[in-house]
């Protein structure tokens, strides 16, 4: 038991160092909100006057007269209420409205195309390692090149290919706009076309590093010599594969299955970007470029908490499929 | 700047993307976003999903001015001309420059039905008035319904100049936003007056339809959508697909726009004044060679502006005149006795020797001039991944050397180039500057030369990060605010005051004028802005003059 109140009790000390750094980056960035809007304004061909300014810098309260540690307080305590602001790039819209609109895209696609890779990756690693030397083994190269080649690459290759020139998918976007939004087929449908070839880009860019882990692990577990044991009680092959030597060549990829999960929030920023994606990397590189405190430090909350639940979870479920690892305690 | 979006980190990043869209020309991309043949699709270059916000008094509004909610007059930014007349019809000033009388349109109807009346102008003014967060236009006047179609506004002093600003002030029903907070209220269903109504929001678009009712007529652009897309890249990538009919932004290969894709065309309006601005002002904390005028003279001299606009504008840049009076559209305004017209575009290394020369300067053993001991080298503050605006400071770099000046640049990331412009933690920085509301010099000077709006260094400043203060162009323009705009005569001596002052002290130094670049398809709309018939300032992020170029375009077969 002590095991696990040792992980949360880590848990909880990495989570409250995560929120005091997320208080405290946004913070150290040159600029402020005000400026930053109005450069933008003036940009959008708006003209800026004093009194402009000092509108918006009544609008959007600057409260920089607080001490620092009163706005730590009251952002630790607004935390635990929930209330995580209003942004300041979508003001007056509240941060978790921003965060709730785009966040179960990311969930979705990000969330599924790991999902597909990892389990497609370590499939045909422990087919591969089950049989090295074979012709299989070319696997390994050809998808270790699409990982390897830069992602934006790839994804501009794909789109050219299969959106431009066969005209297969849609270009750009999250769903046809002429539909209403909602859990309707069609609308359904045209997210999971306009869906498709993000996750696909996703899909082949990380299967090759999920392979490559699995098929190596398989090789070395084939030479334990429980392997051999097992051979020589005559299990059939296919028995041995799934219950002996998998299971086992398996465990780090569980390991790295969480953490890719936690990294599942923070979305893929390049492929919202190349598909103009509707999702949370999108908002968070807006965020950042708009010095949007409030919504920059709710990503990087839910971003955080995603990572630290996803290596939580892992951790108490590894002290139940890995014996060893409670062992020691 | 020629690409007026500022997203040309990921344009640089993705050029190898846009030069495979050239290539595909030919191909089709399904994608039903751009509708049937009345559907116009529109791309602003926001980056990244929309947010609902139709409160046009919001800066983060996304759409609802000028389409839904109409001001009383239009004003055209591009040219010198007369105020098209929308809800208003007839505006004049007092002889002494205290009231501004307006005639308001007759049977207006609001979209819900209620007539519009002078009460709603009243309403819409009192109302900006009492809710300083809105007040971006520091209103202070005094508002009263004559009858039911004359307003007037009163002032305490002469308010000449802030008539276009107030003019296209939007106004919006009393009925509805009376009880509203008109700060924080997004105006999910905005009800307005304008020639469109919001048919659907989605985060991804957004959609108008045309207002059967609308005074004018109902529009013939059936509709219109404004697509979410995540950057210029992904805009010109649409425009190469077909599924966008009008953005306002770079696409590769500018020039030839219509040979590659023959569907549309491209149109660039100079409207942005390039500079070099300096932290000019010694007595206002500057510090560094910049404070000499002398050397911001010399400066001028020494760039070679022809290649300049080769090298990092693709030749899309056109001439300035050194009075920051946009040419052509201002040329009136420029006084007869500034000698040069427009800046040169050729280098004289022999004028900015001569310049640095007279001021005390000596050629030191290493080519830089140098005075006192403190060699003439500037730093040029310049934002990542603004491409052509790197390529520019390089260029000036080797052009200012061979007149003994050394620069370099420094590259941060925007956020921080803005903070240092405002506090003044500069030397030069390449940018540039904006105009008013109207085709009058008068806004400029007075954003960017007035001392009011600068600051000492390490406060924050206004508008005049440069800092300049100088009493004489004060006076003037003190004086300008008494005269009313359409008495050129009583106003052009202020204006050669001006003049002679900010071109003798240069606290800003003219590189060129940079285009806003329109791309839109010329095969499905006719009725385009063009320079024959300039007749609003083409840009679709631009919302007053984007609502009156939707208002203009026809359908086609």
């Amino acid at each position: 038991m002590s095991y696990f109140l040792r992980k949360i009790g880590f848990y909880a000390v990495a989570l409250w160092a995560a929120l005091t750094l997320n208080f405290a980056i946004p913070r150290m960035l040159p600029g402020n909100p005000v400026d930053i809007l109005l450069a933008k304004l003036q940009q959008r061909g708006g003209q800026i006057t004093p009194e402009t300014r000092k509108a918006y810098a009544l609008l959007l309260g600057g409260d920089d007269s607080q001490p620092l540690w009163r706005q730590y307080l009251d952002y630790l305590g607004n935390l635990f209420q929930g209330d995580l602001g209003v942004s300041v790039s979508y003001y007056p819209a509240p941060v978790s409205e921003v965060i709730g609109q785009s966040l179960p895209w990311t969930v979705v696609l990000v969330g599924l195309a790991t999902v597909i890779a990892a389990v497609l990756g370590v499939a045909l690693g422990a087919f591969v390692g089950w049989k090295p030397g074979t012709w299989l083994d070319s696997l390994i190269p050809a998808t270790t090149l699409l990982a390897a080649v830069p992602y934006f690459w790839l994804a501009l290759l794909l789109t050219y290919l299969l959106a431009r020139v066969l005209g297969w998918f849609p270009l750009q976007g999250g769903y046809d706009v002429v539909l209403t939004p909602g859990w309707n087929p069609e609308f359904i449908a045209s997210a999971i076309q306009y869906g498709f070839l993000p996750a696909l880009t996703i899909v082949l860019a990380s299967i090759g590093g999920w392979l490559l882990g699995m098929r190596n692990m398989m090789v070395s577990t084939l030479s334990e010599d429980y392997i051999l044991t097992a051979e020589a009680k005559g299990l059939s092959p296919r028995k041995i594969l799934r219950s002996y030597a998998s299971r086992n060549a398996v465990l780090p990829s569980v390991a790295g299955f969480a953490i890719s999960l936690g990294f599942v929030v923070s979305g893929s920023v390049i492929t919202e970007q190349v598909f103009s994606y509707p999702g949370i990397g999108g908002r968070l590189l807006g965020a950042v470029s708009n010095n949007d405190y409030a919504l920059m430090q709710g990503l990087f909350l839910f971003i955080t908490l995603a990572v630290l639940g996803a290596n939580l979870v892992v951790d108490l479920l590894y002290g139940l499929i890995d014996p060893r690892t409670r062992a020691r305690s | 700047m020629s690409l007026d979006f500022r997203k040309r980190g990921a344009a640089a990043l993705l050029a190898g993307a846009a030069a495979l869209g050239l290539l595909a020309t030919g191909c089709s991309s399904g994608g039903s976003a751009g509708g049937d043949t009345t559907t116009l699709v529109a791309y602003t270059g926001q980056a990244g999903d929309y947010q609902i916000n139709f409160n046009p008094f919001s800066p983060s509004r996304i759409g609802a001015l000028g389409t839904i909610y109409e001001p009383l007059f239009f004003h055209n930014k591009a040219e010198v001309s007369d105020p098209v007349p929308l809800l208003g019809t007839e505006s004049s000033w007092s002889e002494d420059g205290t009231v501004l009388s307006v005639t308001l349109r007759e049977g207006v109807k609001w979209s819900d039905g209620e007539a519009f009346t002078a009460d709603d102008v009243v309403f819409t003014f009192d109302m900006i008035k009492n809710n300083p967060a809105i007040n971006t236009g520091g209103f202070d006047g005094t508002v009263a319904a004559v009858d039911d179609t004359h307003v007037t506004l009163t002032f305490a002093e002469p308010s000449f100049v802030r008539g276009p600003d107030l003019l296209n002030t939007p106004i919006v029903p009393e009925h509805l936003w009376k009880d509203v907070n008109p700060a924080e209220d997004v105006m999910e269903q905005p009800v307005g007056t304008g020639a469109w109504l919001l048919e659907d929001f989605k985060p991804q678009a957004f959609t108008y339809k045309a207002n059967p009712d609308y005074w004018g007529g109902e529009p013939a652009v059936k509709q219109i959508r404004f697509l979410a897309l995540s950057g210029n890249q992904a805009g010109a990538d649409a425009v190469a697909a077909g599924t966008i009919d009008w953005q306002t932004g770079p696409i590769p290969d500018i020039q030839n726009t219509n040979k590659n894709f023959p569907n549309y065309d491209a149109y660039t309006q100079a409207q942005n004044q390039m500079v070099l601005a300096t932290c000019s002002s010694a007595e206002m904390g500057c510090e560094g060679p910049q404070t000499d005028p002398a050397v911001r003279q010399a400066l001028y001299y020494a760039m070679d502006r022809s290649q300049i606009n080769s090298l990092a504008f693709m030749d899309t840049a056109s001439d300035m005149s050194p009075t920051f009076a946009l040419t052509p559209s201002q040329d009136s305004f420029v006084s007869a006795s500034v000698a040069e017209k427009t800046v040169p575009m050729e280098p004289d290394t022999a004028e900015a020797a001569e310049l640095l020369e007279a001021a005390g300067w000596t050629m030191g053993d290493d080519g830089v001039y140098a005075k006192d001991g403190e060699r003439l080298s500037l730093t040029i503050e310049v934002v990542t991944g603004w491409t052509d605006y790197i390529t520019a400071v390089d260029t000036i770099t080797s052009q200012a050397a061979a007149a003994g000046i050394e620069i370099k640049s420094a590259q941060s990331s925007w956020n921080e180039w803005t903070d240092k412009k405002g506090k003044g933690n500069f030397q030069l920085a390449i940018d540039s500057l904006w105009q008013g509301p109207i085709a009058d010099p008068y806004y400029l000077y007075g954003y960017f030369f007035e001392s009011t709006s600068g600051a000492k260094v390490g406060e924050a400043a206004g508008n005049n990060y440069s800092r300049y203060s100088n009493p004489v162009v004060d006076e003037a323009m003190a004086a300008l605010v008494q005269l009313p705009l359409d008495d050129p005569a009583a106003r052009q001596p202020y204006f050669d005051a001006i003049q002679a002052e900010i071109v003798r002290d240069m606290p800003y130094i003219p590189i060129l004028t940079g285009g806003t670049t329109s791309v839109w398809n010329t095969a499905k709309f006719t009725g385009w802005p063009s320079d024959d018939d300039l007749y609003a300032f083409p840009a679709v992020w631009s919302a007053m003059d984007a609502a009156e170029i939707f208002k203009q375009l026809e359908p086609k077969g």
